[in-house]
């Protein structure tokens, strides 16, 4: 089980860089995920450098295969980031979305 | 100055009917009978493990050993992710230093085969950033995406990576104690499912378990009643970031770099004395930035060069490069892999290297890294 | 008057066809669309959730204007698939849409109309001076049991409506609710899918409170059908909202832009809601709008609404954001459900 408080803590951080544009640096696919992850395999994970040149990684979800390249245009977005067990407290935090 | 005077291994792989510390005391007994050395003789021991702790809720290792060599003495416990072996190695080197005619053990171990490879896996990316963790970047994920910038950078495919775990396989089918024997071809590597874009199974490095140990001395009345020894040149250790987007550069590994210019510096070699090096593969694309940031090959000509098979035994090349099989074909369990590269690095400058024997090496490198390049270990013997 | 400020809604990109279910169990997929008039609905992914949804919706509508999100001291969640059993997701929306801590939270449930029913409380809220904005949200990620008539129609979506005093775009003109105990659709505590009463869920449970509902306000208000341009009313199908529109005097022409149930699916507490949205792409200052919503259990609010001439300048478009689609297959709609 995750732990709430680092939840909760990690929450107030993610709050500031939801909804923000950016392009993607590097990329990769994962086919062979942690526990955490494996409801979402295969998943591509982005850096993506935004608008403000801060550097994030994230999932990028909703995407085409054309949109995996370096210089993509990407929009943070709000998804549940990892499944922990039944019980624990859900962990919101920040993926990426092809922009067209 | 210090000096390697012994090296044992045992087999790395799926070795289910030993835990980590039946491994950690079948290296020690091994490696003090290599050495005819009491335990007694021992003055101070390091031990470099990375996921006992995580895996199996296994701390104070320190103390363990205490019971196994049942003496009383300093004992330290190093950890660097895939560098804690080259780390614990380095500390060994610094408390000879600063301490006069002592023997020291040093020791890396462990056990990964007990647990699934998910948990593995998570359990690994302990070494990534929280924030990597979070966005479901596996150790693999970080290499893939290292990986996929190079390919792109300077127009090089997959199967320039190929060649790595292609030669290394070849040399793990010389080496008796490797996780893997078998020979494999590009098309193996190529067609193997992939792990983390652009690498694939067969780019990978597995999961082993295994331990490995070395005795240090700069006593020398020792060094000279031993029948193999080896010089201590330098041994560098350099941190950098642990988030790869917080690196300078993402298509080289700073602290590589960074720690063979000091090794260099403080051996007084140059890159071309050396003649064998093991460099760490845990992926075939970190054995291409680790020859390059190494300074043996100029940044972005890896790929290319890798093809021409000049560091592959028997390729008439002047450096050839992880005769143990590497981390790909040796197996890599995660705190024995620093110090079994400085073994195989003594074992062939003490002509003890057998069926993989290269000659006339003079110098030898080993390259340890940890995590996606927040450490790098650049330890250089010679003869 | 109080009434809606803006607006802001938000559907996944995510399409199953009703064919694509009904061949896996062997269905005729031409009877089943016959039967109830939906082609296919919209599918979250599998890390989508109300709350995300939610959050969506909510910055859409807090974008399209300028507001001190300081004076948003109300927010209220309306779900039936709430994150938690315990813990509000309203104070985990409003966090992550920065309104700051003196605000009014409280997660609602009434099957699908745990957020009109927000609504009217809200509304109340304002008009008393507790507060000069509220935040109403209506999310779902619907789930169906396999083997189910819920599969074709569960859907998710969200709606966030921003209501307010000043610059309205959409005036509550009056509204009146109707609420007995039927027990026609239902979800007990740790199941996974809800349970439904079959054909129960008709004659007694939708048309009875609906009829009620609109009727009462037609009462009160002194209105008819004929009065209104739009008729929005909540749809567990297709056939449904169709039939309780011609039953109270509505016009096929009344109803039609509404339908989103046709090729959306029915998003439970967001059902009627999307209806509302598909509408305000086309409605025109000094339309009247009828809307009224159903939640199991069971209860009707209906709504009279009138459009500003402020809608125009803030209108969002609908119909071209549904068109970006992409279609799974059924093994991937299981994933994406956790179903397996």
């Amino acid at each position: 089980m995750i732990s709430p408080v680092k939840v909760w803590r990690r929450q107030k951080e993610i709050r500031k860089i939801l909804g923000k544009k950016g392009k993607v640096l590097i990329w990769t696919k994962i086919f062979t995920p942690g526990s955490d992850f494996k409801k979402y395999a295969p998943y591509p994970v982005v850096l993506v450098e935004l608008e403000n040149k801060e550097k994030i990684y994230g999932q990028l979800v909703d995407y085409e295969e054309k949109d995996l390249k370096i210089g993509k245009d990407v929009i943070s977005i709000l998804r549940k980031v990892r499944s922990s067990t039944d019980e624990g407290v859900i962990a919101y935090g920040v993926k990426f979305k092809p922009l067209k | 100055m210090s000096n390697v005077i012994g090296y044992y291994t045992t087999q790395f792989g799926e070795l289910w009917e030993k835990s980590l510390f039946d491994l950690v005391e079948e290296t020690i007994f091994g490696v003090l009978k290599q050495t005819n050395l009491e335990n007694k003789q021992i003055d101070a021991v390091f031990f470099g493990n990375m996921l006992a702790g995580v895996l199996e809720n296994n701390l104070h290792s320190t103390s363990k050993i205490a019971e196994i060599l049942k003496i009383n003495i300093p004992i330290f416990r190093a950890e660097a992710a895939c560098a804690s072996g080259g780390a614990a190695f380095n500390l060994a080197k610094s408390y000879l230093d600063s301490n006069n005619n002592k023997n020291v053990l040093v020791i890396g171990a462990e056990k990964m085969t007990d647990y699934s490879p998910e948990e593995a896996i998570t359990a690994l990316s302990a070494a990534a950033s929280g924030e990597e963790q979070e966005a479901g970047l596996t150790f693999p994920g970080l290499y893939g995406m290292m990986a996929n910038y190079y390919l792109e950078k300077y127009h090089y495919t997959e199967k320039n990576l190929a060649y790595v775990s292609v030669k290394n396989h070849f040399h793990g089918s010389l080496n008796e104690k490797a996780h893997f024997r078998k020979k494999i071809t590009i098309k193996d590597v190529l067609q193997s499912p992939y792990v983390a874009y652009p690498l694939k199974v067969l780019d990978s490095s597995p999961i082993s378990d295994g331990a490995a140990a070395v005795i240090l001395t700069n006593n020398y009345d020792m060094i000279k009643k031993q029948k193999h020894s080896a010089i201590v040149l330098a041994s560098e250790v350099i941190t950098d970031t642990i988030s790869l987007k917080e690196r300078k550069n993402l298509d080289e590994i700073l602290a590589t770099k960074m720690a063979a210019d000091v090794a260099f510096k403080k051996a007084k070699i140059n890159r071309r004395d050396i003649g064998i090096a093991e460099v760490h593969d845990c992926f075939s694309i970190a054995e291409i930035l680790a020859m390059e940031d190494l300074g043996f090959w100029k940044k972005g000509t890896g790929g290319q060069k890798i093809m021409e098979e000049s560091t592959m035994f028997g390729g008439g090349g002047n450096l050839v490069v992880n005769t143990s099989g590497g981390l790909k074909a040796a197996g890599h369990p995660v705190g024995a892999t620093g110090i079994k590269q400085i073994g195989e690095i003594f074992l062939q400058l003490t002509k003890q290297a057998e069926k993989r024997q290269v000659e006339n090496a003079k110098y030898g490198l080993a390259h340890n890294v940890g995590g996606s390049g927040g450490t790098a270990v650049v330890t250089i013997l010679g003869v | 008057m109080v009434g809606i400020v803006s607006y802001g809604f938000y559907i996944p990109k995510y399409r199953i066809k009703t064919e694509e279910i009904a061949k896996v169990w062997g269905k005729n997929p031409t009877d089943v669309k016959k039967s109830l008039l939906i082609d296919e609905k919209a599918v979250a992914g599998v890390d989508e959730d109300s709350l995300t949804m939610a959050f969506e919706s909510a910055s859409s509508a807090l974008s399209s204007v300028d507001v001190d999100r300081n004076k948003i001291k109300v927010v209220l969640f309306g779900s039936e698939t709430h994150p938690y059993a315990v813990n509000p997701a309203s104070t985990i929306l409003a966090e992550f849409l920065g309104i700051e801590k003196n605000y009014l939270a409280y997660d609602t449930e009434f099957a699908c109309k745990a957020a009109t029913g927000a609504l009217i409380s809200a509304q109340a809220l304002i008009k008393s001076g507790f507060s000069d904005y509220a935040l109403i949200t209506g999310s779902d990620k619907g789930m169906g049991k396999t083997h189910d008539v819920l599969e074709y129609t569960a859907a998710s979506a969200s709606v966030s409506l921003l209501l307010g005093k000043d610059d309205l775009i959409l005036e509550i003109v009056d509204f009146e609710t109707f609420s007995s105990d039927t027990p026609d659709f239902w979800r007990r505590e740790g199941m996974r899918y809800p349970s439904h009463g079959g054909r129960f869920t008709g004659k007694p449970s939708y048309f009875y409170h609906i009829e009620n509902s609109a009727k009462s306000l037609f009462k009160k208000t002194g209105l008819a059908p004929k009065d209104f341009s739009y008729g929005v009313f909540h749809m567990p199908n297709g056939k449904f909202p169709v039939q309780v529109a011609k039953s109270l005097g509505f016009s096929e022409a009344q109803i039609k832009d509404s339908l989103t149930v046709n090729y959306l699916g029915n998003s439970y507490t967001a059902s009627a809601l999307i209806g509302l949205m598909a509408v305000l792409e086309k409605a025109k200052a000094g339309d009247l709008i009828f809307l009224c919503s159903y939640g199991s259990g069971a209860g009707s609010d209906s709504f009279v609404l009138r459009v500003t001439k402020n809608l125009e300048k803030n209108r969002k478009e609908f119909t071209k954001i549904i068109k970006e689609k992409k279609y799974i297959s059924y093994p991937t709609y299981l994933k994406f459900m956790e179903m397996i």
